[in-house]
């Protein structure tokens, strides 16, 4: 009986000992990624943005979301959407919105995303008259 | 007497696997949605200020850059410039510190090719150059 529980609480304190290492490291890791990462709603297209020297971040939430992805489909926010759509929709969200000084459009292109495929986009952003228009990128690791 | 160790350790009650089940969860969570992708913003204002200020349209000079591939060259006035020449770019931009740098591209020239050559006009000095010009359409009248 005495072997078999002294056998029992050996086994056991052994292996709250072997753990706590692990913990300090996956407590270490939490708290990384608590801190370090930033929860953010994800894009409904994979887009790797234009890498540039340029550090400037955004004041505000954009008012308006536009992503075009390397397959040319259009995406306002979450929704798809045809390229003809983009300022009929742009005038609506601008009429809704309750600050018309700072509305603002993004646009999130991919970098290997050709011009001419973009100038479309533009030019119905300028159809809508909206002018504050910014383009996302990412800072460039070098 | 023998020492009665196992009393004490007794007392260790609260055991730790439910809690690294809980912080394992935790763990998996934030590494699956935190995203460490820092979003920054180019300006490309779609159209000039308004011309109600107090200065008259003064004639500013123009250089307008044409990028016509992504081989990394960029064609001023049928001059093929590096992209990376940044000490033809740091001469252009101190002899002509006031002016007006446009962006043009041909078709095919993706975005990152158009934003290196507008990181390298913003890093050698230029005050003012005019990305948007590159997005108007080709169908559409050009003013350069």
């Amino acid at each position: 009986m005495n072997i078999d529980q002294k056998f029992i609480a050996q086994r056991d304190a052994q292996t709250d000992d072997g753990v706590i290492p692990l913990i300090n490291v996956v407590f270490l890791m939490l708290i990384f990624f608590m801190v370090a990462g930033q929860i953010q709603k994800s894009d409904p297209i994979k887009i790797t943005p234009p890498e540039s020297i340029n550090e400037t971040r955004a004041q505000t939430e954009p008012n308006a979301l536009i992503l075009v992805g390397l397959d040319g489909r259009f995406y306002l926010g979450d929704e798809a959407i045809t390229l003809t759509d983009i300022a009929p929709r742009l005038n609506a969200l601008f009429e809704a919105a309750p600050d018309k000084q700072s509305f603002w459009v993004q646009v999130k292109a991919d970098g290997d995303l050709s011009i001419d495929q973009l100038s479309p986009v533009f030019t119905q952003i300028r159809q809508s008259g909206l002018t504050k228009v910014s383009v996302a990128t990412q800072l460039s690791r070098n | 007497m023998p020492l009665n160790l196992e009393a004490k350790r007794k007392k260790t009650a609260i055991s730790l696997t439910p809690l690294i089940d809980v912080v394992f969860i935790l763990l998996l969570f934030f590494m699956l949605t935190s995203s460490f992708v820092a979003w920054r913003v180019v300006d490309t204002p779609l159209s000039a200020p308004s011309t109600d200020q107090a200065t008259p349209p003064v004639e500013q000079v123009k250089f307008t850059f044409v990028l016509k591939q992504n081989d990394g060259f960029v064609w001023l006035d049928q001059q093929r410039i590096g992209l990376q020449d940044g000490e033809f770019f740091r001469d252009l931009i101190q002899q002509n510190s006031e002016a007006l740098f446009i962006l043009d591209a041909e078709a095919g020239v993706n975005l990152q090719s158009l934003l290196t050559l507008a990181d390298q006009l913003k890093l050698q000095g230029a005050k003012t150059v005019s990305i948007a010009n590159a997005f108007k359409e080709h169908g559409a009248a050009h003013n350069p």
